[in-house]
């Protein structure tokens, strides 16, 4: 009989112990009935002060009274409704409060939207510091000037190559001050993407390839690019670029950033960095490092690495203004098409897009130029392509601009997080 | 008034004459200065290098219909094992075996694939390499040259049309047999084809010890880089384009395997003169050309000296 006992109050402890007080204090009633009654009550009210919060108000009453400093929530510089609306999503968790969202921007890569000239006025001014300090570390930027292109296509006659025809038939393109990424986009930023829905967004995607979406997807069916699995990147590969996505999942992403793909332009100006030696005499650079190939700047095939390496690697091939990994590793998407209107013998088998750039794979070292411009069908998801975004100086604030424009950084003792 | 004085005969400088030199590829005699056999046209240089190192080279074909990409395989997989050591590297034998590699890596750097072979074997490329591989200890021969598709569907329909092609297909130790990947989507002409030249190989050689269906055959899908699904799985590729093609290999011969490959990433077209149009690739990326090949010298029984 104990054990059952025993056992019973292993299984009812919260009815044994509410029994036990029950008898003790009918014990007590008939012994001592108001003391009792009095006991009884007084525990009703602590249980309800202590369910319904009835204890906060006089406890900050008090503090008031005593002139204790009360913290005050501050007034968010930016209401929930506005960024929701700038970014065109809800907001990611019910109550979340404006600088939360704002972290959370900025941990996405997405700062540049906050610099919008619509968002970054309500930005506090600490805000804007941190929002500016991260486009400098994630961006260099590629002033104005103008960028010899030269022709698009080899003439396959090497004896007609010469200087005289490629200097007849170049191109000088005047580029606006733009910014760009200084790595390529990793699997792990477009990994933010998928995650954040990046897939489900109609309004970033272009109307026309909206059927063609439902081959958007991994090898599990999951949307992702392509050799993804369940919506994951290839573990060990998180720090690699990103690679298997079509020419419109880059512009979808880059749209998602607030940001877009750089035109060749830019490209090639960023990659080649024009001085120029007056009389309209320019010198650029046919590698970003210089004009003879180094296997020990650039991942191409002769660098025998057979696939893909971390964005950031090969310090040494860095370009001018500080760009990594613009030849080699990954062909990176243009905005533009390839080939030229004008040129009425060309003849591609579907509309293509310009990749630039050079891959691991790339068998050449003269493909892997910053004058070698190549093309892909928009739609394909190869292992060799990938992308990095640009920004125009134009699409910033004017505050903003002008702080990044005249070489104004921000230091670490000007920033305050939280 | 008559002098007589001494003349040396040089007449032991036509010892050499009085010995015929036995080609390598056809067996047929030709003399000792003979630059190309007069029976078959293969390079006699082969014999005499078979003979000045003392060795008997394996003879591999690479065979395909025209445009399938003979030249450019041969050309960049020879350019590619001669500039990396792992995990098979070549070195030529011969002046004449860089021709290949050398006019096919001229035209892809300029972006333009190379002219189309011609029909006489006397204008054929010939390679011959020794290949290092790291699971042998002795690095071993061979010789491939580079056919015309024309003349291989020729020597097809009509036999005897072109002898060197049966006599070295008689010889041969294995086959890479190339099928365009985009011509096999669009219709059935590459898998009659392919049909009909294991047939041919299948029939060559009627020994059954030493016959066709007990040497290796590897199936190589080219231009595969421009289908979708090629690279991922080239057999289920090719069981669905090219049924009667996946069957009879898998029946009548017992080592054969299917790959992909590819080496422009992408390809455009550009009007001529005249009218036509030429193809030229937009990069070259390199992609599955070694690994056929790699099994092809993994499965031949090695010569020995």
């Amino acid at each position: 009989m104990m054990s059952n006992i025993v056992s019973f109050v292993k299984r009812r402890p919260k009815w044994c112990a509410a029994g036990v007080v029950c008898v003790t204090l009918a014990a007590c009633g008939y012994v001592y009935p108001w003391i009792t009654a009095g006991v009884v009550a007084a525990m009703v009210v602590i249980m309800a002060a202590v369910r319904f919060g009835w204890w906060k108000r006089p406890w900050a009453a008090l503090r008031r009274r005593l002139g204790i400093a009360v913290a005050q929530p501050s007034a968010p510089a930016v209401s929930a409704e506005q960024l929701a609306a700038a970014t065109r999503r809800p907001p990611r968790k019910q109550g979340q409060t404006v600088p939360d969202l704002v972290e959370t921007m900025l941990a996405q890569g997405r700062y540049a939207l906050l610099l919008r000239p619509q968002i970054v006025e309500n930005l506090s001014e600490n805000q804007m510091r941190i929002t500016l300090a991260a486009l400098q570390e994630k961006m260099a930027l590629v002033p104005a000037g103008v960028v010899v292109m030269s022709r698009l296509d080899i003439d396959p006659d090497p004896d007609v190559w010469n200087e005289r025809r490629e200097a007849k038939e170049s191109r000088k393109i005047h580029v606006e001050p733009v910014f760009l990424d200084r790595v390529a986009v990793s699997n792990f930023q477009f990994q933010e993407f998928v995650l954040g829905g990046g897939y489900e967004e109609l309004e970033i995607w272009d109307e026309a390839v909206l059927p063609a979406m439902l081959d958007f997807v991994d090898q599990t069916g999951h949307p992702g690019p392509r050799g993804w699995l369940k919506g994951q990147p290839p573990t060990g590969l998180e720090s690699h670029p990103v690679v298997g996505i079509s020419w419109y999942e880059a512009t979808a992403y880059a749209r998602w950033c607030g940001k877009r793909l750089p035109t060749d332009a830019e490209w090639a100006k960023a990659a080649c960095w024009p001085v120029s030696l007056g009389d309209s005499n320019w010198v650029q650079r046919r590698y970003p490092w210089g004009d003879s190939f180094e296997t020990r700047r650039a991942n191409v095939w002769a660098s025998a690495r057979q696939g893909t390496v971390p964005v950031d690697h090969y310090d040494n091939g860095l370009s001018v203004g500080g760009i990594y990994q613009m030849i080699g590793n990954v062909w990176e998407w243009m905005a533009g098409p390839y080939g030229s209107s004008a040129d009425t013998t060309l003849s591609l088998p579907a509309p293509m897009k310009a990749i630039r750039g050079g891959a691991f794979d790339t068998y050449f070292e003269n493909q892997a130029t910053c004058q070698f411009q190549s093309g892909e069908n928009p739609l394909r998801r190869k292992h060799n392509i990938g992308l990095r975004l640009a920004l125009g100086a134009c699409d910033l604030a004017p505050q903003a601009a002008a702080l990044i424009l005249e070489g104004e950084s921000v230091t670490e003792d000007q920033l305050v997080v939280g | 008034m008559t002098r007589g004085c001494d003349l040396p005969l040089d007449s032991y400088r036509l010892a050499h004459y009085s010995v015929q030199v036995p080609c390598y590829v056809c067996d047929g005699g030709n003399t000792y200065d003979a630059e190309l056999c007069r029976h078959c046209f293969a390079p006699m240089a082969l014999a005499h290098q078979s003979q000045a190192h003392k060795t008997r080279p394996s003879m591999v074909a690479v065979l395909g219909t025209t445009g399938s990409g003979k030249t450019v395989y041969l050309g960049m997989l020879m350019d590619m094992l001669s500039r990396r050591t792992k995990p098979l590297q070549v070195l030529a034998r011969g002046a004449f075996s860089v021709s290949l590699q050398q006019a096919t890596t001229a035209s892809l750097c300029h972006c333009q694939f190379p002219s189309k072979t011609p029909n006489e074997p006397d204008h054929w490329n010939w390679v011959h390499c020794q290949v290092r591989c790291q699971r042998m200890r002795r690095p071993f021969e061979l010789i491939v040259p580079d056919m015309a598709g024309e003349a291989l569907v020729q020597e097809i329909d009509h036999p005897r049309t072109y002898p060197v092609i049966r006599s070295y297909l008689t010889k041969c130790a294995g086959a890479i047999i190339l099928i365009d990947a985009i011509r096999l989507q669009e219709g059935h002409d590459q898998d009659h084809f392919s049909m009909k030249l294991l047939t041919f190989l299948s029939e060559l050689v009627d020994d059954p010890k030493e016959g066709w269906h007990k040497r290796p055959v590897v199936l190589v899908l080219t231009k595969a880089d421009q289908c979708d699904g090629c690279f991922d799985d080239p057999e289920s590729y090719a069981r669905t384009h090219s049924a009667g093609m996946w069957n009879q290999c898998h029946e009548q011969f017992r080592a054969t395997k299917i790959f992909a490959a590819g080496v422009a990433g992408a390809c455009a077209s550009r009007a001529t003169f005249g009218g036509g149009q030429q193809r030229f690739p937009l990069r070259i990326e390199p992609r599955g050309i070694v690994e056929p090949f790699q099994w092809l010298i993994s499965q031949i029984p090695l010569r020995k000296k």
